[in-house]
């Protein structure tokens, strides 16, 4: 490597690293950015991200994911609200909940295993962009990427129902179970979706949720 | 050419003089506006688009189209009623005030889902009727065709004839077209339901008679809406596409 353009600082470097380092090591306390402490958990990013360890990073998003879905699907005092409901969102969790509902739909289609996935993977997707399209075209007020983060986190309950119907296959405990989803992954996207929107277009905005939710509970359903 | 003066919203603008003509336009969009009910506080600027004709941005905001979405539960409701009468040949009357694309959208949205879903359990009924295998197979192509079919027919179909309409000289109007074609589409979603009996002759008779109701919907309110002999035929055609959608559907997914 040659030093022909750089006039190495220490007469020892061998490269740029090692410049940084001596630099590190010799004056710690002029080189370095003081480094404030470590925040409380959510409070936002680390601020030493870079340098954090994977499985720091995978962590915190997996809280991230952990703490939304609690705040979504399961009952909680902040549900009705929903500039509270989601303040943190994230599309990790939404687009882990659509990929594997769609490979459990592929692993359980005997047959055209490549287009079910597409089918779900599109419907799902798209559906998503289109209700919120929808809700912003009735003139309601919703944030695009928070309103995506929603609905994805509400599909948790029918990856639940598709995970089990995978694992048993009879057609009345399919039904079953997937109704029992389909009613939970309303009744999860039911709040923030009628909050949105003026009261009287109220079923207007939530017709195309139920709509899109009884589809893919048919797919859960009708794959074989 | 007056429009595009008198539309400029040049009252908000400190120190500008508007011209005289411009009160009583100003006064009479703001009735409009109060009297089309829920609105956003930037209604003056997304009119201001619309009407200058190379502002295209308006294109890519979702603003600019929310004035084909101003319609309530209650108003839906009775389009998708109206919808089921095939002698009326009002419907544009009763849309001309505030046409809208939502009944277009989702009608034919829950159409493709229907047409999908009851398709492949009426195919499995049928060959469980006549014995030929039980075993319950999910084709996913349905889903495909069924898309393909519906939003080209409801999308296609409108385009053609208001491109038809403007080159015949008569005035039309694409949304009023759209809306009242995917409106016709809704009484085919009960007769999927209905078509889920696994009689052959049934099946024939419901979707003629569910094709006849729909296709005179359509021609009788296009008949209302295009005046002049000469265009009878497109009435007809129109009739006849029905007609044939209806046909169509019965043969792929109910067959």
């Amino acid at each position: 490597m040659s030093h022909s353009d750089t006039i190495p600082l220490h007469p020892s470097s061998q490269s740029d690293i090692d410049e940084i380092e001596n630099l590190i090591n010799a004056s710690p306390a002029t080189v370095l950015p003081a480094r404030p402490p470590s925040p409380p958990s959510g409070f936002g990013p680390a601020p030493n991200a870079l340098t954090e360890t994977v499985w720091d990073t995978v962590k915190r998003d997996l809280s991230r994911i952990i703490s939304n879905l609690k705040l979504v699907v399961f009952p909680n005092p902040y549900r009705e609200d929903p500039g509270k409901a989601l303040r943190d969102w994230d599309l990790w969790g939404p687009f882990f909940f659509i990929v594997f509902l769609g490979l459990t739909l592929s692993w359980s289609a005997s047959v055209k295993k490549s287009e079910v996935f597409a089918v779900a993977f599109g419907l799902l997707a798209a559906g998503a962009v289109i209700l919120t399209l929808n809700v912003l075209l009735l003139g309601g007020h919703i944030i695009f990427f928070q309103s995506l983060s929603l609905l994805g986190y509400c599909l948790f309950p029918l990856d639940v129902g598709a995970l089990i119907c995978m694992l048993k296959d009879n057609v009345i405990l399919k039904i079953v179970v997937v109704c029992v989803t389909l009613a939970w992954s309303s009744w999860a996207a039911y709040p923030f979706m009628s909050s949105a929107v003026n009261p009287r277009r109220k079923a207007l905005a939530l017709y195309p949720v139920f709509l899109m939710y009884v589809s893919v509970g048919f797919l859960i359903i009708a794959i074989d | 050419m007056e429009d595009s003066y008198t539309g400029l919203p040049t009252s908000h603008l400190l120190g500008s003089v508007p011209a005289a003509t411009n009160d009583e336009n100003n006064t009479a969009k703001q009735e409009g506006d109060r009297g089309r009910g829920y609105h956003t506080l930037d209604n003056p600027p997304e009119t201001f688009e619309q009407q200058s004709a190379n502002n295209w941005r308006g294109v890519f905001s979702v603003s600019s189209y929310t004035q084909y979405f101003n319609v309530d539960t209650d108003v839906v409701i009775f389009r998708l009623i109206s919808s089921f009468n095939p002698y009326g040949g009002d419907f544009f009357s009763k849309i001309d005030a505030n046409p809208d694309l939502y009944g277009l959208i989702w009608v034919s949205t829950t159409l493709v889902f229907v047409l999908a879903a009851l398709g492949n359990l009426a195919t499995y009924l049928m060959q469980k009727h006549t014995g030929t295998s039980t075993s319950w197979s999910f084709d996913v192509g349905y889903m495909n065709v069924a898309a393909c079919a519906i939003y080209g027919y409801a999308i296609v179909v409108p385009l053609a004839y208001y491109f038809f309409l403007q080159y015949m000289g008569s005035n039309a109007s694409l949304i009023r077209f759209w809306c009242m074609w995917g409106y016709s589409l809704s009484i085919f979603i009960i007769s999927s339901f209905l078509l889920l009996i696994p009689v052959e002759a049934l099946r024939w008779l419901i979707i003629i008679l569910t094709g006849i109701a729909s296709a005179s919907f359509v021609a009788l309110n296009l008949k209302s809406c295009i005046e002049g002999n000469e265009l009878s035929v497109a009435i007809v055609a129109a009739f006849f596409l029905q007609i044939a959608l209806a046909v169509f559907i019965k043969v792929w997914f109910f067959a």
